[in-house]
């Protein structure tokens, strides 16, 4: 830096007094500036929660008339959003149904089709990356899956002496992740699934912290949407598309569950070690496999949180 | 004599001035920072989306039921094109008893069963009419039904099947609503080397953030 020339003494010379608030607005402004840059950021939140979602009711409190104006607005966000009209349903339990999975560690290779046909099915954000299922990967004769990895890059599975896991939501009987929510925002309903409802959540994560299994997952930034991948066929506690700063987790596909198709994991598992079905219907296959079956694994059995999710081993 | 002089006032104006300058010099470049930062943003490298390949439903292999359904080239099940009627063609092997698959046959690699056990093609195929399968029992079979022809030698595992334990059944677990498809065994088993072979697996997850840490250093409830 050129050293500053000599500045006149005593008298305040015109030049002085000009050239010192021009500095001082120019630091003015220079702050100001910084002011707004960092304030940028609010730029960002175009989807302010609408006033008729902030006013609206807690889900089980909704007449019918009320919940068709509510999905007709999600409806209209999400082409607003997206540019595409999805079908949004309120999908209830069916009478006489409770589901319950089945999955044969046998057969898994660990080929992570299901990980991404959920992605899919469930318009999950992928950037950032937002998946319900982790495929762990165990040495075998171990059940520790605390020890387990997930991040396998081989290039061929399955591989000699490891066997695979898939772990995603249990929807337990007695579900820790539920008595912890403080505004009842997820619950268990008569068919076995825990749901969240998107607009109640606050996003306290206490849930995510009482989940033993990890399967909740939690929005750090708004969910990066592809608008060609949107899958339109949407349900209320389902796969409608979630906001910044909520929770959610795997809810059995219930956008096609509870319209009587199978998930979409089970649909895309090359091996057919994905088994799903009611549980009070004998001819399931679920219930087949519970009979047949010998070898069955809850895990953390010991939490007392009584998964709906078997994992077996065939003979 | 006062060795520590105060400074004159018009030095002293000098170095509020010097100080002012350096503050905006400084200002300035934060909000320069600032800006270049909005316009531009530091890149993060988005996730690419996964290969569609990885979402397809579709089993491995095409069975003839899937290619008749389709109307797609049977040519392959055309025996009597190559083949005499009433003139069994011969079985031939090598020094070890492995079986030689003939020339025209190349795309069928033998391996069913430890020790090719089950290698012998009219264990499945009827030598005096090869448009059809057999049985050890002697039940004969079209191509389209295999899968019965698998449950013969595999009782327990057809048991399973039939179920809806082994294999797999996609479309609609409630029949009331929708249908529901069952594959055939053929449809993830090739016939001829039944074993599964290896993948290639989809992409490891890889979020902004991990999970909450890496499994293997998560504290034990
Ligand atoms: C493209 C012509 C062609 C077609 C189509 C064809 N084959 Fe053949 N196949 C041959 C020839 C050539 C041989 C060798 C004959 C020989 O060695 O005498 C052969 C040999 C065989 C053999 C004996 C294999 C061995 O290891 O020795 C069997 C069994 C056989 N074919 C079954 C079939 C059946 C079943 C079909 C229909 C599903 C069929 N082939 C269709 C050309 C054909
Ligand atoms: C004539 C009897 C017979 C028929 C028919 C038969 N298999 Fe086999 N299969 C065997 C024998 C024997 C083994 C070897 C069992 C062993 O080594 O323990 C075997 C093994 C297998 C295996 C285990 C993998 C291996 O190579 O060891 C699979 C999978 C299999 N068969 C699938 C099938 C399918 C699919 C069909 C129908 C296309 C079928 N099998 C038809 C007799 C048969
Ligand atoms: C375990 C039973 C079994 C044995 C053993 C077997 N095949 Fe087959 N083969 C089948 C079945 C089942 C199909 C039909 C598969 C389908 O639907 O895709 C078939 C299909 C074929 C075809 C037509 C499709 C194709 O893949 O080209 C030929 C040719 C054939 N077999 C030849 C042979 C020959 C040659 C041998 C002996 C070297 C043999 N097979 C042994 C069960 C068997
Ligand atoms: C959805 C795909 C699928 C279908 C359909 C299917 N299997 Fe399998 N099967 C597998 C897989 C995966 C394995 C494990 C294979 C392995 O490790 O090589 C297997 C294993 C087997 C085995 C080896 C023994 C065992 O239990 O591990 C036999 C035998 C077998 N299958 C027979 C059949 C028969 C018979 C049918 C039809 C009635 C059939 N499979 C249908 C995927 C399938």
């Amino acid at each position: 830096m050129a050293t500053p020339p000599p500045v006149p003494s005593d008298k305040t010379s015109d030049r002085a007094l000009s050239r010192r608030s021009f500095l001082r607005s120019t630091a003015a402004l220079s702050g100001l500036t910084a002011l707004a840059a960092s304030l940028s950021p609010l730029r960002e939140l175009d989807d302010f929660t609408s006033t008729e979602q902030f006013l609206q009711k807690y889900y089980k409190e909704l007449t019918p008339e009320e919940m068709t104006r509510v999905l007709a607005r999600i409806e209209k966000e999400v082409e607003r959003q997206y540019g595409i009209r999805p079908h949004v349903r309120d999908l209830r339990p069916m009478d006489g149904v409770e589901f319950v999975y089945c999955l044969n560690l046998t057969r898994c290779i660990g080929c992570r089709k299901c990980v991404h046909a959920c992605v899919a099915e469930n318009n999950l954000s992928r950037d950032p990356e937002i998946q319900y299922i982790r495929v762990l990967k165990l040495p075998h004769g171990s059940l520790d899956v605390e020890k387990a990895e997930h991040k396998y890059t081989a290039d061929q599975v399955p591989e000699k002496g490891f066997f695979y896991l898939p772990v995603q939501c249990q929807q337990c009987r007695n579900p820790a992740c539920v008595k912890v929510c403080p505004v009842h925002a997820t619950w268990q309903e008569s068919d076995g699934i825990t749901v969240i409802d998107y607009d109640w959540c606050i996003g306290c994560r206490y849930c995510e912290a009482a989940c033993p299994y990890w399967a909740r997952r939690f929005n750090f930034a708004k969910p990066g949407l592809p608008a060609e991948r949107i899958n339109p066929d949407m349900s209320y506690l389902g796969n409608r598309p979630r906001k910044l700063g909520v929770m959610e987790k795997c809810h059995f596909c219930i956008q096609r569950t509870r319209a009587g198709r199978y998930p979409a994991c089970l649909e895309v598992c090359p091996v057919g070690a994905r088994k799903f079905g009611n549980i009070l219907d004998p001819n399931s296959e679920v219930s087949y496999i519970l009979r047949e079956k010998r070898v069955f694994i809850q895990l953390k059995e010991e939490m007392g949180t009584s998964p709906r999710f078997f994992y077996y081993f065939d003979k | 004599m006062p060795t520590d002089t105060p400074l004159a006032p018009g030095n002293r104006r000098a170095w509020t001035n010097g100080v002012l300058a350096a503050l905006t010099g400084i200002f300035a470049l934060m909000a320069g920072l600032f800006l270049a930062n909005l316009w531009g943003r530091p890149s993060r490298p988005a996730n690419p989306l996964v290969d569609e390949a990885f979402l397809d439903t579709a089993p491995w292999r095409q069975s003839y039921a899937d290619l008749a359904r389709a109307k797609e080239d049977l040519s392959d099940f055309d025996c009597y094109a190559c083949h005499e009627k009433n003139e069994p063609p011969p079985i031939r092997y090598d020094a070890d008893l492995n079986i030689i698959i003939p020339e025209e046959h190349e795309t069928i690699k033998m391996g069913h069963g430890s020790h090719q056990r089950n290698n012998h093609c009219f264990n499945c195929h009827n030598e005096s009419n090869l448009l059809v399968l057999h049985t050890r029992d002697g039940r004969e079979l079209s191509f389209a039904e295999s899968s019965v022809l698998c449950g013969s030698c595999h009782g327990p595992t057809y048991g399973d099947w039939e179920a809806g334990a082994h294999g797999r059944i996609s479309g609609y677990w409630d029949r009331s609503r929708g249908p529901a498809h069952r594959l055939d065994c053929v449809n993830c088993h090739n016939p001829h080397a039944p074993r599964i072979p290896s993948r290639t697996p989809a992409p490891p997850p890889s979020p902004l953030r991990g999970p909450r840490t890496d499994p293997s250093r998560e504290p034990t409830h």
